[in-house]
């Protein structure tokens, strides 16, 4: 009887084209197609998150300094370029490392860098990175755009209107492009996007001082879903960043 | 129906193509366009199909073409006949009016000497890829004069099959041209076009918005003529005549944009034009607008079901224009590394990606770098881990760096040799005691100009964040250099 009514409901939800509000609307997770997830390329973290983040969408990578987003970030280009796709980043304040990039497996010719001015008063290039996120995403086109926010303080990013973020997902609705958010904590996820939560603790081998060398870091992330589609509750775990080989990733001639 | 017209020594090359095309729409010109000064330059082939219903029958047009050159004060002799080459072999051979009736240019060609062929070697070339022919003192010139053929009626009687088994393709190319037939056809001079519009104003325009009206009636009809002739721009030259001041000259602005790829959509083009009279305004009113193009040949565009299409040429440059205005010139685009020690360092590259059909061809549907998933369990939403299993290690990760592109300046209280606590005046980054580091590690370079020399630690503060610190050796200053996230 109560799936009668429920049906019912649902039916003339759907008459009134007002069905985008149900949750049974949104395609089930079973029947996800892979083409239209960006997988992170962390084989523990794409299991949880069902295959990647979803295309069309917001999602967010959030999380306090350190806590590995620019890490993640960067590794989903990677596999992005791989495949073929063509990637962009929007630098609010100028933040990327071309080496970390390039060491992550970047196809560097393949990123699209818009690059701010650390120098400029941050609401001015907060205004400029997200007008700069609108062509690029008007433009299409881009497997993953991503937005750097995290050395934005938050007092300049309150004061974005709320209705810049819609705007932004009705964009990138229904197009291939994954817009990622790097924050410091969970702001503007569309309603068919992930949040994932991250918290990181560095790892260290050796034990004297000139012996001893940043080896990874340690990442715990919690993924936030809609409607907990992907069981958003429950946090995927710990999840070790091991960096074996010690002198590529950091780049550095010692 | 082809004649041949050939000027004496002395003749113009323009007055003689001008004689030829008032005749005939269809001329080629015979030669190497960089031998003007040469024999072959001074000739010219016309296609004179339908011109009998004009002057009546061919030595009428012969004459008529001689006695229009005479007018201009050229002497030319004049041949026609059914093909080209044959009418090329005999206006070379005899001076005045030749004509071969259409059918017969094997007779009439038989007595004229072999060594024609010759003089014809490199100014006709029946495919592309062909070798060059003999001339009469080259090697193969000199196996035919030792067969004893002295005649374009020898080489064309001899059978073609053994000519093929002796000389190869080439041997039967030349047999065919004694015969007088034609290996490639006519390939008309196409006189140079302009891909250009203007507009007189009526009343001077000074704002950006009422000339991007005036830019999309000019560029739409360009669009078209570039669509006919199957050409894109490769440069857009935009020229604006300003009003004339009392007593000054008249000034012209001009900008010229380079284009990435051949464009030739009206929208993008006006949009590109605009975007740069944005950053490059004109000085005043403009009363005259001046569009041009340098045309080259289209883009042909082969898409692929395998792999997702990138962004048309046209909506990168349009997007590249746009964020350029927005952001800087010098702020968009590609990151590259550049061959030196010195930290941070990088260098920036106009962002062309290349169609991944090209980078890879049948592997990029089955990714090498992307590592499947290991499998879900649906009930709990984790991954299926080994019993016991507490970590997943992904290994090979680069913990990425996060540079201050302009170092922080920092206050570092160092004990026993090493940083134990550091402080920030920057709003918003944490400072605090040292629970780890490692270092330094000791980098300088480029001492003959503004060089670096510093040391460099890794920290880990008790907060968590992992800095890059340095000390600069010369000043005894800290810097945080960036955040490892």
């Amino acid at each position: 009887m109560a799936n009668h009514a429920l049906a019912a409901v649902e039916s003339a939800l759907r008459d009134r084209k007002l069905d985008r509000t149900l949750t049974t609307a949104l395609a089930p997770l079973e029947r996800m197609d892979p083409s239209a997830l960006v997988p992170m390329d962390v084989a523990a973290l794409d299991a949880c998150l069902r295959g990647g983040l979803p295309r069309g969408q917001l999602s967010e990578l959030a999380g306090p300094r350190s806590s590995g987003r620019m890490t993640l970030l960067l590794r989903m280009m990677a596999a992005a370029t791989a495949r073929g796709e063509i990637v962009a980043l929007m630098d609010t304040l100028d933040r990327l490392d071309v080496a970390s990039a390039a060491a992550a497996g970047v196809d560097l010719s393949r990123l699209l860098w818009i690059r701010g001015q650390d120098s400029a008063p941050a609401d001015r290039a907060l205004d400029r990175a997200l007008k700069a996120l609108n062509l690029v995403l008007q433009a299409g086109g881009f497997g993953v755009v991503a937005l750097d926010l995290a050395d934005v303080p938050l007092a300049a990013i309150r004061q974005i209107p709320f209705n810049t973020w819609m705007r932004v997902q009705r964009v990138i609705e229904g197009s291939d492009t994954a817009c990622v958010l790097i924050t410091s904590e969970p702001l503007a996820r569309s309603a068919g996007g992930l949040t994932v939560t991250l918290a990181g603790r560095p790892t260290w081998t050796g034990t004297s001082d000139r012996g001893r060398r940043l080896s990874g870091v340690d990442l715990r992330a919690r993924v936030v879903s809609p409607r907990k589609r992907i069981d958003g509750e429950v946090a995927i775990g710990a999840l070790t960043v091991d960096v074996t080989d010690r002198d590529a990733p950091i780049a550095r001639q010692r | 129906m082809f004649g041949a017209i050939y000027g004496a020594d002395g003749s113009s090359l323009e007055a003689l193509l001008a004689v030829a095309q008032e005749f005939s729409p269809r001329v080629e010109s015979v030669g190497d366009s960089r031998a003007f000064d040469s024999a072959q330059a001074r000739e010219f082939v016309l296609d004179l199909s339908g011109l009998t219903r004009l002057f009546g029958d061919a030595r009428s047009i012969a004459e008529e073409l001689r006695r229009t050159a005479a007018d201009r004060g050229l002497q030319i002799r004049v041949a026609i006949a059914g093909t080209r080459t044959a009418a090329r072999l005999m206006v070379r051979h005899r001076a005045g009016i030749s004509i071969i009736e259409p059918g017969s240019e094997a007779d009439a060609l038989a007595s004229l000497p072999l060594a024609l062929l010759g003089e014809l070697a490199n100014s006709q070339l029946p495919t592309p890829n062909s070798q060059p022919l003999p001339t009469s003192d080259s090697q193969l010139g000199v196996v035919l004069k030792r067969w004893g053929l002295r005649t374009l009626g020898d080489l064309a009687a001899l059978p073609a099959d053994d000519l093929a088994a002796r000389l190869g393709q080439d041997g039967v190319r030349w047999q065919r041209l004694a015969r007088g037939e034609d290996a490639a056809p006519l390939v008309p001079a196409v006189p140079e076009e302009r891909f250009e519009q203007s507009l007189d104003l009526e009343w001077p325009i000074e704002e950006l918005e009422p000339l991007a009206f005036v830019l999309g009636r000019l560029l739409e009809p360009l669009e078209a003529h570039l669509e006919r002739r199957g050409r894109g721009a490769a440069v857009l030259h935009v020229r604006l005549f300003l009003v004339k001041t009392s007593g000054g000259a008249r000034e012209v602005h001009d900008r010229s944009l380079q284009l990435p790829t051949p464009i030739r959509d009206a929208r993008t083009l006006r949009t590109l034009a605009l975007l740069d009279l944005e950053s490059h305004p004109p000085a005043g009113p403009i009363d005259r607008v001046v569009v041009a193009v340098d045309p080259t040949p289209g883009r042909i565009v082969q898409f692929s079901l395998m792999t997702r299409p990138l962004p048309s040429p046209e909506q990168l440059s349009t997007l590249m224009a746009r964020l350029q205005a927005l952001m800087g010139e010098t702020r968009c685009g590609s990151p590259a590394l550049v061959d030196s020690w010195k930290a941070g360092a990088f260098e920036m590259t106009p962002f062309a990606p290349v169609d991944a059909n090209v980078l890879h061809s049948h592997d990029t549907l089955n990714d090498r770098r992307v590592s499947a998933p290991p499998p879900f369990d649906s009930r709990s939403g984790r991954p299926e881990l080994s019993r016991g299993a507490r970590f997943v290690t992904v290994k090979n990760v680069a913990v990425a760096l996060r540079r201050f592109r302009h170092p922080v300046p920092a206050r570092v209280h160092v004990a026993d040799g090493k940083p134990a606590r550091v402080t920030i005046d920057r709003r918003g980054m944490d400072g605090g005691g040292i629970s780890v580091c490692a270092g330094p590690w000791r980098t300088s370079g480029d001492w003959w100009k503004d060089g670096w020399d510093r040391d460099e630690w890794d920290v880990t503060l008790g907060g968590g964040a992992t800095y890059r610190l340095f000390r600069a050796r010369d000043t005894e200053q800290w810097f945080v250099d960036g955040v490892l996230d």
